[in-house]
Formats: C-alpha cells, sequence, structure tokens
C-alpha cells in the first residue's frame, strides 16, 4: 500500500490506482470532463492537470500512485492551467446556456464558475459547426458545444458495444458522427450519452426545449420495465414552481427519466425503455369505480365486492406482478385466506422489443415477479367447473379465459374495455402515486417514491385489499 | 567525399559491393542479442527524430525473450517541415535501413517488424518495396536467416498523410488501424506499443546507423564526433541558401563553415536573419546566434534551441517574420489531430490571430496572446505537436518582437519593399 500526499495530506493508496481515484475517494476533488468511472481513460481534456513534486504538471486520470509522490491540485500552477484549459474549451464554445438543455446541471458551466470566472481572451469569430445533427430518432447532436471528451464514442464501443460513433475530421473541426452501417438508433442503450455528456452537446429530443432542470426535482423511483428493476430517477415539476395557468398538465406529468447510480443492479445505466415509462405511466387512466360499466361510488363498489367474495365458494385470484412487495404481502395477509391465488404475468415483450442481452435487459418484462412468485408459487391460472369468483388484479389478462359463470372483480389502473365488463370494477393507483418496493431476480430490493397525487377515487391496493377483507355492510 | 547516387545506387548488388550485409553476418553468427544492444548503447548513438534520446535507454528497456512478442517500427513517416533527410535514405541507400532493421528486430528479439512510411512518399516507397522484396528473394527475411534460428519479417505500411502520425504513439494507433490519436504515456511504448506489447519506434536514420556500428564496433563510431554527440547527422538544408540539399555532417563541425563553405553561402550575399535549426518545432537561432556555434546537440541545448530532425531551413536578411510564423503556425493549425484541448483550439487560436495580423487587423495584445496560447500549450498537451507549436511561436517572438510590432501598428509588413515614406500618409 503505497502511501502518498496530496496537498500535504497523507494517503494510503492502493497499488492499481490513478491519482485521480485516490483523491475522489478521500472527498478531494479534481475537476475533469473525459474521465469516467465506467470508461477507459483517453486523458484528452486536460482538466485534470495536477502538479507533482518534482515532475511537473500532468494529469491525474492517468497517473499511476508512486510511493512518497506528492501531490498538489489547489497549487497556483494548477490554477492557473486550469483557467487556460477552460479558455481553451470556451474558445470555440457558443457559451449559449441561455439556450441549452444542459444548463444547471452541465459540467463546463459550474467549472466556468468554480475556476475561470473570466470573459472569453478571443475577440475572434468562433469555428461554427452544426446545430441538431440527427443522430438517431432519439438524440440530436450540437457540434458547436461538443468539447469532443469522447465519453459517447467510448460508451458505444465499451458499454453498449454498438460502436455507433466515431470521429470524423482532425483538429477543432473534428465531429461525432455516427458510423454509417451502425446506426445508433438501433442501440437499446443510447440515451445513456445523453447523460454522461459533460456539457450540451447531446440532446435527448424527447427532452428538448421542454423545461429547464431547476423547474425540475427527481423522484427516486424502479424501472418497471423489466425483472432487472434498475433504479432510476423521475424527474418532475417542483411544486413550488407549479404553472398555475397554460398546460397546467405539466405539474403532474414525467418531465423525463434518467438513471439512479445503483451498483448493485444497474450500474449507471439504463435501457431506452427506461427512459420511455411515460409510455406506460401516462396512458388514459381509469379512475372511476364501477358496477357492470355504471359509475358509482367507492365505498359503493367496495360493498359490491364484499359480497361478491362473501357469497364465493371458490374463488380465484390472479395477482399482479407490478404490484410492490408491501402490497403483495397485503393481498396474502388479507385475503390469501380466502382466494386461490395465482401470478399475472402483466406484460409481454413487444414486437421489436430486445429480449435479453449481456448488459442490462432481461427477458421477463415485469418488475416484480420475484416476490409474487416467492409468495404465491409458479402455478399458471387454473379454473374449474366451481370456479364462481375470479378477482384480477392489473391488466394483460384476456378475460375470455374466465369461465363463464364467475363473477369478475377487476383491479386497474387503464382505461381498458374489460373495466366495463367486470362485475365490480376498482381503481388502483400507479406507481408514480404511491411508494413500495421491487425485488428483482437478483433479490435485490429498490424502492420508489411517489411523484404525484393520485385521483379522489383511486385507491392504493394495500388499503384496497385491507378493506376487501372487512366483513360485507349487508345488502342495500 | 560525397554518395556516387547513379540509377542504381540503391540496388542490393550495389549495396553488397559496398560491404553491405557483412554486420548482419556478424551479428547472426558472432553475437548475442545483449552483446547488439550493449554494442549500440556503448556508442552512445541518439535519436535522430528529433529528440535526441539515447537508443541503447530505450533498447535496454525491452527484455529480448520474455515470452511476449517485441515490435520494431521503422518511423519513415517524414512530416517534419524543412526536413527531407530520410527521404534521401529511402531513395538512394534503402538497404542500409533494412539490414540494420534485421540486425534491430535479433536484438529486441522482434518476430515482425514494419515501416510505417509517410503516404506522401512514392518514389521512396517504390525504392523501399523494392529493396525489402530483394532482401526477402536473397534470404535475408524469412524462417531461418542465413541458416541461423533467427526468423523475421516486414511490413511496409503507406500512412494517410498526417504530421501527428509521425509521433510515435500516433504512428502505431495509426498502424493498428485507428485514428492516429497519440497517447498519453504512461505506460511507454517500449512497455505497451503496438497491440499492447513492448515496441521500440526509432528513427529511420537512427536505424541505419546500425549496421555500421556493428561492423565497425561503437569505439570507430565514437571518434567521429563530440563525446556527448557522437556520429554523424544528416542535415537536409533548405532555405536561402546556394546549394540545398542533404548532408551528412560530423556532429561538432562549425556552423558557418558548413553554410559557407559546403553550402555554397546565402543567395545573393545576403547576411542570414536567421537559421530554423532542426525542423519548425525547434526554436530559431539568428545569424549572430550561430555565428559560433558548432553543429551538435549539446551545443543547441546551450543555445536554447534543439538540433530536432536536422531539417535546416536558412532565411536570409530581408524575409518577413510574421509572413514566417503564420505559415508555421497555419501548418499546426491543419496538423492538430484535435484529440486534446489546448492544442485543439490553441494552434487554432494562433493561427487566427497571425493571420488577422497578416491580413492588417492586429491588436497590441496580440503578441502577449499569442505567449498566453504558447505558454499554457507547453506541456499540456498529450504529444509533443502542441508544445512545438508553442516552441516555434516564441522563439519567433523572442527573436523578432519589434517586427511584429510594427506589422501591428502599420498594418504591413517591415520587409514588403515599400519605403516608409511612401506609405506614411
Amino acid at each position: 500500500m503505497p502511501e502518498i500526499f496530496i496537498n500535504g495530506q497523507a494517503i494510503e493508496a492502493r497499488e492499481d490506482q490513478t491519482v485521480l481515484q485516490v483523491a475522489r475517494e478521500h472527498g478531494i476533488f479534481v475537476p475533469y470532463f473525459c474521465w469516467h468511472p465506467q470508461l477507459s481513460v483517453v486523458g484528452n481534456c486536460r482538466m485534470c492537470l495536477v502538479e507533482v513534486e518534482g515532475r511537473g504538471l500532468d494529469i491525474a486520470c492517468n497517473m499511476p500512485v508512486n510511493a512518497g509522490m506528492k501531490v498538489f491540485t489547489e497549487s497556483d500552477e494548477v490554477k492557473a492551467h486550469r483557467k487556460a484549459i477552460l479558455q481553451f474549451i470556451t474558445l470555440n464554445h457558443p457559451v449559449d446556456c441561455g439556450i441549452c438543455d444542459k444548463a444547471g446541471e452541465c459540467m463546463l458551466q459550474d467549472y466556468h464558475y468554480t475556476y475561470n470566472g473570466a470573459a472569453s481572451l478571443s475577440l475572434d469569430d468562433k469555428v461554427r459547426s452544426t446545430k441538431y445533427y440527427n443522430l438517431s430518432n432519439r438524440i440530436l447532436l450540437d457540434n458547436e458545444r461538443c468539447i469532443l471528451c469522447l465519453r459517447c464514442t467510448r460508451f458505444t464501443h465499451e458499454v453498449s458495444k454498438s460502436m455507433a460513433l466515431g470521429v470524423e475530421r482532425r483538429g477543432d473541426v473534428s465531429n461525432i458522427r455516427p458510423v454509417e452501417d451502425r446506426p445508433l438508433g438501433e442501440d437499446p442503450y443510447s440515451d445513456n450519452i445523453v447523460d454522461i455528456c459533460p456539457v450540451g452537446a447531446l440532446q435527448s429530443r424527447q427532452f428538448l426545449h421542454k423545461a429547464r432542470v431547476w423547474y425540475l426535482k427527481p423522484t427516486p423511483s424502479v424501472c418497471p420495465g423489466c425483472e432487472r428493476g434498475c433504479t432510476i430517477q423521475i424527474w418532475h415539476r417542483k411544486p413550488e414552481w407549479f404553472l398555475k395557468s397554460l398546460d397546467q398538465r405539466q405539474n403532474t406529468s414525467i418531465a423525463r427519466i434518467t438513471p439512479l447510480e445503483n451498483p448493485a443492479v444497474n450500474g449507471p445505466w439504463i435501457c431506452n425503455k427506461g427512459r420511455d415509462l411515460t409510455r406506460i405511466f401516462e396512458r388514459t387512466r381509469a379512475d372511476q369505480p364501477m358496477l357492470k360499466g355504471r359509475p358509482v361510488p367507492v365505498a359503493e363498489a367496495l360493498d359490491a365486492a364484499r359480497r361478491l367474495i362473501g357469497a364465493a365458494r371458490h374463488p380465484v385470484a390472479l395477482v399482479s406482478n407490478w404490484g410492490s412487495n408491501e402490497e403483495l404481502e397485503a393481498f396474502k395477509r388479507y385475503l390469501g385466506e380466502v382466494f386461490h391465488t395465482h401470478v399475472k404475468r402483466d406484460w409481454q415483450p413487444e414486437e421489436g422489443e430486445r429480449i435479453e442481452d449481456d448488459l442490462l435487459i432481461r427477458p421477463d418484462k415485469n418488475p416484480n415477479t420475484a416476490k409474487a412468485r416467492d409468495l404465491f408459487g409458479e402455478d399458471e391460472p387454473a379454473y374449474h367447473d366451481g370456479t364462481d369468483l375470479v378477482l384480477v388484479w392489473g391488466e394483460g389478462y384476456d378475460f375470455a379465459r374466465i369461465p363463464a359463470q364467475a363473477k369478475i372483480i377487476f383491479l386497474n389502473s387503464y382505461l381498458a374495455p374489460e373495466n366495463g365488463h367486470a362485475d365490480v370494477f376498482l381503481a388502483v393507483s400507479i406507481q408514480t402515486e404511491r411508494a413500495g418496493h421491487y425485488t428483482n431476480f437478483q433479490g435485490v430490493v429498490s424502492a420508489f417514491e411517489p411523484c404525484f397525487p393520485k385521483g379522489e377515487s383511486v385507491l392504493d391496493a394495500e388499503v384496497l385489499f385491507k378493506a376487501l377483507a372487512a366483513p360485507a355492510r349487508g345488502h342495500p | 567525399m560525397t554518395f556516387p547516387v547513379t540509377s542504381t545506387s540503391h540496388s542490393l548488388a550495389e549495396y553488397r559491393a559496398r560491404g553491405g550485409y557483412v554486420a548482419l553476418e556478424k551479428a547472426l553468427k558472432q553475437m548475442q542479442p545483449q552483446d547488439v544492444t550493449k554494442e549500440v548503447t556503448a556508442s552512445g548513438l541518439q535519436g535522430r527524430g528529433g529528440a535526441a534520446f539515447s537508443m541503447g535507454r530505450k533498447w535496454q528497456v525491452v527484455v529480448p525473450d520474455d515470452g511476449q512478442p517485441h515490435y520494431l517500427i521503422a518511423n519513415a513517416d517524414e512530416g517534419e517541415p524543412g526536413t527531407f533527410k530520410d527521404r534521401w535514405i529511402l531513395e538512394n541507400n534503402p538497404h542500409m535501413l533494412v539490414e540494420s532493421m534485421l540486425i534491430a528486430s535479433y536484438a529486441l528479439g522482434v518476430r515482425n517488424c514494419f515501416v510505417y512510411i509517410r503516404g506522401e512518399f512514392d518514389l521512396p516507397y517504390r525504392r523501399l518495396a523494392g529493396a525489402v522484396e530483394e532482401a526477402y528473394a536473397a534470404g535475408y527475411f524469412g524462417e531461418h536467416i542465413l541458416g541461423t534460428g533467427f526468423s523475421c519479417d516486414i511490413v511496409v505500411y503507406r500512412g494517410a498523410g498526417a504530421y501527428v502520425a509521425g509521433e510515435a504513439s500516433g504512428l502505431l494507433a495509426s498502424l493498428e488501424g485507428k485514428k492516429s490519436y497519440p497517447r498519453n504515456r504512461p505506460p511507454r511504448l517500449t512497455v505497451k506499443g503496438l497491440y499492447q506489447r513492448p515496441t521500440v519506434v526509432n528513427n529511420v536514420e537512427s536505424l541505419s546507423n546500425i549496421a555500421w556500428i556493428i561492423a565497425h564496433g561503437a569505439a570507430a563510431f565514437k571518434e567521429v564526433g563530440t563525446p556527448k554527440s557522437p556520429g554523424t547527422r544528416l542535415f537536409s538544408v533548405s532555405g536561402h541558401v546556394n546549394r540545398p540539399g542533404v548532408y551528412e555532417v560530423e556532429l561538432g563541425y562549425p556552423w558557418m563553415k558548413f553554410l559557407e563553405e559546403d553550402c555554397g553561402g546565402i543567395q545573393g550575399g545576403r547576411a542570414i536573419k536567421c537559421v530554423v535549426p532542426g525542423g519548425v518545432s525547434s526554436k530559431v537561432l539568428t545569424g549572430a546566434d550561430i555565428a559560433d556555434l558548432k553543429l551538435s546537440h549539446e551545443a543547441l541545448w546551450d543555445a536554447g534551441s534543439t538540433l530536432g530532425s536536422g531539417g535546416m531551413i536558412v532565411i536570409a536578411e530581408g524575409t518577413c517574420m510574421v509572413t514566417l510564423l503564420a505559415i508555421m503556425l497555419r501548418f499546426y493549425h491543419h496538423e492538430s489531430c484535435g484529440q486534446c484541448t489546448p492544442c485543439r483550439h490553441g494552434t487554432g487560436w494562433m493561427h487566427r490571430i497571425i493571420d488577422r495580423i497578416v491580413a492588417g487587423g492586429g491588436r497590441p495584445e496580440d503578441i502577449e496572446r499569442l505567449y498566453y496560447i504558447s505558454k499554457f500549450n507547453d506541456g499540456t498537451t498529450i504529444c509533443g505537436l502542441g508544445d512545438a507549436a508553442g516552441y516555434a511561436c516564441t522563439g519567433i517572438l523572442d527573436k523578432f518582437r519589434d517586427e511584429f510590432e510594427y506589422y501591428i501598428e502599420h498594418k504591413r509588413s517591415r520587409h514588403d519593399g515599400n519605403l516608409e515614406c511612401l506609405r506614411s500618409s
């Protein structure tokens, strides 16, 4: 264990570490653009220059530790060079923070205020390049903002392995460009390059000019797209910045989704499906309890359901593998004795969707199959002649398979034709409206928190199961 | 003595007649690989590509039989402006390089060696390729060379015209089929080079000395030159001299004598304004600076410059230094690979400033700005290109600052041939 000195502080380092890694581990911040913990070292931004006694300046990200070396990260020489590097980087950068989606979370912006703060020394024209270059149907590239840190090209070469990006030409007219025969659009992890871009060069088309990031806040959540259960952050408008006019739906809609770093599950990445959860969560909601399609108050629907349960002799329940651990446990506790319970697979792989790969994507496209099977076993739903009540929780089940004589209690969140066919329909909340946990296929439990309020007649399934277990209040 | 260049002087038969491939036989049959390295180290031979690093010390890092492949690469990507000495070797004496590479491969435990030749070289490429064919036909390459256990193959690879591919690690990237982006050190190339294996990259001229050293011994090599700069060097002289060309000069030779007598003096009998000693990446020296200088590495280092690649450009009195610098900086801007920040933007910035000065739009702070860019390009980049652009710039600015001030103030060159009184109104 070589001992090194950073700014006079003695630090035990491991032999395979670089000075930058040692500094980060011990809370000493060295600025960098191109370095990324998950990618190879290219050392091209030169922002992490530090001074080593007797050796002068060199980059910390590519500097192996040497016993006894004395590193200075804040010497006058280092500060002067950082300032100059930022002058070089902003020389041809448009500095159009006012219209840039990255503003507020941009490394260049932060460093400029921390380490430079001066106006550009150059009065000459900047090098012009392409704006809004179409990398794929998800990502736009602004070559003027690009600082050529090559994080995106390294991501496509080392992580997603699509090899979709490269550098064209040389010098200050170098451009990131897609490789002709390897379209970025076919890379299911492509949107991660938008996150790792240290500046606003790569822009998500979903989020393009949608919101300033300081009006948004992230809520930790779990992606329900497959059994991997990647942790994500759902970005939505801060309550103090709620719109009072214009399109108020924006106040309760998802602005964007980014990964929440989690070494146990997904590292710093998620797939593009995880970015598109609005496709799942922002479908038209069913927020009104119904009896055979007739809207009724919640209490009446609950009563009707209790009566059905009370009268049934062979009730069967199909539980959702989109239910949280808490909801599944509540079902087991309150209704597990009453029903023959089977686990239902709410979502099947869609056409064209990647089924499985080495990085994250898993074949089961539901978030909580592991916990549901743990509680209720792996048997497929089965009925017999005496089945007189079926409780279906969640979507994705063909009602034609339910015996004709059986009554149906249906718990769903989204508008669907089946809602009106059920004898009792109860509206339940979705993931963004409640807190809970999912257990992924490896057994790792991750938490999600509510982002938005739910509708008046919408119930959390956990509460609903408890209410269903209470005795019926007699005939109306 | 001059080398008798004829239409067949590059052929194997004539090379053999001059005593060629004797050293190879001696090395393979009478010496162990480490003896060859020892001999080269003892000769004190320095690299001829620009850095003048000791060849022996570079070779010593490579352990010949450590169980992994090694590579030897002759850097024939001669791109430094003003330099055309390797071209001469490749055109007129390619077998000297081929034989030396075989000896070096033997010393370093190399099975496959490469020549990375710049794409613009046509005749040199054809001559070298012809020499390699002749050498294969004569059994100098392939399995069991000269009946010994040593086997070696060679690949001649043509570059695509990037100056930065002449930088050793950029060259390797290009040879691997990638964009010629130089790599960060560590690891050094002698530890992890081509395909992540120990690799020695040597300049064509440096390598070409090996055959002679092995044939005649390190002691004989050290008899020529100065103690710190042994041997001879090729200088490619261009600019305002009467007889430009490639000259082999023993190190320590008086500089003015070389220019006045060997190169035939300055055109039109003018005074020397300055000399670029070794490619434009070395700092210029004025006529007064070089008056008593000898052509050796140590003398040039003392004078604040370097012999560099031996590309000597002689500039006579009356030349506009502002325009000269503009030409140099345009070159660096054009050739910057764009990998690391200071060089990518710094070279372009310097070029825009100098172009504006030449166009008459100079501002008084521009000179300070050029110094600023040069300062922060120096030592902050991955390879030496950024540094070199700064050296070229500060070298000229230090010595001819008044000319730049004049240009900026009067919006014209002091050397444009117009009398000042005609322009004063």
